[in-house]
């Protein structure tokens, strides 16, 4: 396989998003009554560095599946731009599209509904080189989409066989097949291994990873599982109500969550030891739902359920801050020029603290 | 735990020292199958085991496992045709609810053995108000009189952390949160005081800070009420946090038996050790390489020869392939089925 024939310089991000956001209209409004909007993505920034894999990660409602959709320009965007590769992509022309659809893939989450019943795996895995026409030959075809089976662990015979003749670990093979034949730069994984059973999912993780290594490929990975990003992602981006709440390395962020919300996430992962002290950790201390995105909370659209929430954060929305490099949080608390407003409406953040330890 | 302590002190002392606490169910070489196009599938194959009063016992297991099959083998819930329970016993009571008449069946579901599912969204019927679909097990079985029904819904309502329950009873499930649906549905499956609760992936479609309010929810009010808990679920989270004990079930049979411990840290199947070792966990060292279950699970209409788990076993011997080991047990919790003699170090 090629490297990207960018000629943009390397140490420059390959994905910055800025401000983005994706609005719904939730369903036409009647006599032309401005129709209720689902602020799915409101607001958020996120860089992706060259053969990183950047975990976005949240709870259903979150926008990090839009997110995705955006990035991949499958979706208007309703503000903000999006730059890859060194280029403004935020309201790309046809042949710009066409372009990006060759260096940006997509890993599905459902390995059932992902492929097309009715279209041999050769067919499936080969479309992206028959689009783009990317083979000359019908034998160069063949065997490009034979390496590409090859690569991701499947057998040269199962080429000629059909979908429904495949378990769900070997379908995801075929979809990550099909997402690297026409050789992008960024892969947008969403939920790729949630469908998947335990041992299976090992699979695709440790294929992922290798083929990470092998071919320098930069994943944007969109998942809930926290301990499979943990274990994928080198950076994460947490998301809540379709804004960025916080942004870390895994070491730091699983380490030492700044945000309440990343806490209260974190807490609740039941953790794979029953020993009372490894359960002593868990700590499910956050109550209540997510909210709709529909009619969002103001202010901070986590106060309603933050054990931390003060008058300024049902007021204000915080904006992201560095609280260390390469780690931003968007919270009041982590503000210091507002730790007087903060600390005015009692309880303290540290009393708090004190009270849940 | 605490529960089998008192028995144990209840009842006489001179009791045999592997004497367990009293069983509640009792499952006996459990078959149920289901007629397909290409063959007979055997989802559940000779299973056999106990719940004991009070205690949370889990079945764990991967898709196709035979998990949620033998939940609802237990109940007679398998549609049939295509399904059939051809053969075993299970004892509630006494009585084998296998040889029950179905208006008996139908009795004792809800009152003495209640089952909470895995969609909250499906299960509950979206043209009836809550609190109609709350009153029906109470007035199915008559348990409490007419005029305290809704009284009753509304404390039900309450002991699920369900706020505002008055008003709440008049809404419809789709003006409910799914976290929110899946309280009701564990307040309807409580509302009789049933004695085991069978819960199957209870919260497999909630958001994870939501699985942790309902599964404590749940865990608290079994605990409270004495009853017991069958839990159905392939998170192994869950069950590290939640399990007494844990049975282990690959390919329609139950592999490995033990406490939560036993499971988690001695385990003795090599179907177990390559689930824990296939598991990302959050306590790992950052930049460890999982280690997967190579291949993937049977075809149970052709399930593969001797044990059904030889085929991606990386301890495999020629008699693996020959014959069927049976479910054996270590010591006085910790039973598996395999021929191989592993031990802490693999």
């Amino acid at each position: 396989m090629t490297h990207t024939d960018s000629h943009t310089d390397v140490t420059t991000p390959l994905l910055q998003v800025s401000g983005l956001k994706v609005h719904f209209p939730l369903r036409p409004g009647l006599f032309g009554k401005p129709a209720a909007m689902v602020k799915a993505v409101d607001g958020v920034d996120f860089t992706v560095h060259r053969g990183e894999t950047l975990g976005l990660v949240g709870e259903s409602g979150c926008g990090k599946s839009t997110t995705g959709l955006a990035v991949l320009r499958m979706t208007p965007l309703t503000e903000g731009r999006i730059v890859f590769d060194g280029e403004d992509i935020s309201h790309p022309d046809a042949a710009t599209t066409k372009r990006l659809r060759r260096k940006m893939q997509m890993v599905y989450q459902d390995p059932f509904g992902a492929l097309n019943p009715r279209m041999r795996v050769l067919d499936i895995i080969g479309e992206p080189l028959r689009v783009h026409r990317l083979t000359r030959t019908r034998a160069e075809y063949r065997e490009r989409v034979m390496d590409l089976l090859d690569r991701v662990g499947l057998k040269a015979e199962m080429a000629d066989r059909y979908p429904h003749e495949f378990s769900g670990g070997q379908r995801q093979r075929i979809g990550i097949a099909r997402a690297l034949a026409a050789d992008p730069s960024l892969i947008i994984c969403d939920e790729p291994v949630s469908a998947l059973d335990v041992s299976i999912q090992a699979q695709v993780i440790n294929l992922l990873e290798d083929l990470q290594r092998d071919l320098g490929l930069t994943y944007l990975f969109v998942a809930h599982d926290l301990a499979v990003v943990r274990h994928l992602c080198h950076r994460i981006v947490v998301m809540y109500l379709g804004r960025v709440v916080e942004v870390a390395d895994r070491e730091r962020l699983y380490q030492a969550p700044r945000h309440p919300y990343t806490q209260a996430l974190l807490g609740a992962i039941p953790i794979a030891d029953p020993d009372p002290e490894v359960q002593a950790r868990f700590n499910p201390s956050v109550d209540g739902e997510v909210p709709s995105p529909i009619d969002p909370p103001p202010g901070c659209p986590f106060h309603p359920r933050c054990p931390h929430a003060t008058d300024l954060c049902r007021r204000e929305a915080p904006r992201p801050l560095d609280v260390e490099d390469g780690h931003s949080v968007a919270c009041h608390l982590h503000d210091p020029s507002r730790a007087a407003e903060m600390n005015h409406s009692e309880p303290s953040y540290q009393e708090q603290a004190r009270n849940i330890a | 735990m605490s529960t089998e302590t008192s028995t144990a002190t209840a009842t006489a002392t001179t009791a045999p020292r592997t004497e367990p606490a009293a069983t509640l169910l009792r499952v006996e070489n459990l078959h149920t199958v289901f007629e397909k196009d290409d063959g007979v599938v055997h989802a559940v194959n000779d299973v056999s085991f106990d719940v004991r009063r009070g205690e949370v016992l889990a079945i764990v297991g991967e898709s196709g496992s035979g998990k949620s099959i033998t939940a609802m083998s237990l109940l007679r819930l398998i549609p049939s045709p295509p399904g059939q329970i051809i053969g075993g016993r299970v004892l509630f009571d006494g009585q084998d609810l296998l040889d029950l008449p179905d208006d008996a069946i139908r009795q004792l579901r809800g009152r003495d053995i209640s089952m909470i599912f895995q969609e909250p969204m499906t299960s509950l019927n979206p043209s009836l108000r809550i609190g109609r679909q709350l009153a029906e097990p109470l007035r199915v079985h008559g348990s409490v009189p007419k005029d305290k029904v809704r009284e009753r819904c509304i404390e039900l309502l309450r002991q699920v952390r369900i706020g505002d329950p008055e008003k709440r009873l008049d809404a419809y499930p789709h003006e409910l949160s799914g976290g929110m649906r899946q309280r009701v549905m564990i307040a309807m499956g409580l509302a009789c005081l049933p004695r085991l609760i069978i819960a199957d992936e209870p919260t497999t479609a909630l958001d994870v800070t939501v699985q942790a309010q309902i599964l404590e929810l749940l865990r608290d009010i079994t605990r409270a009420s004495q009853s017991s808990m069958m839990l159905i679920t392939h998170d192994l989270g869950v069950v590290a946090r939640y399990a007494d004990r844990i049975n282990v079930m690959y390919a329609g049979r139950i592999v490995e038996r033990g406490t939560a411990h036993d499971i988690f840290h001695r385990p003795r199947h090599p179907y177990t050790v390559g689930l824990m070792e296939s598991m990302p966990r959050l306590n790992d060292a950052i930049g460890n390489r999982l280690t997967p279950i190579p291949g993937s699970p049977p075809d149970l209409s052709d399930p593969p020869s001797g044990c059904p788990f030889h085929p991606r076993c990386r301890f495999a011997q020629p008699r693996c392939k020959q014959e069927r080991p049976p479910l054996e047990r270590l010591d006085e919790e910790h039973w598996k089925a395999c021929w191989v003699n592993l031990d802490d170090t693999h």
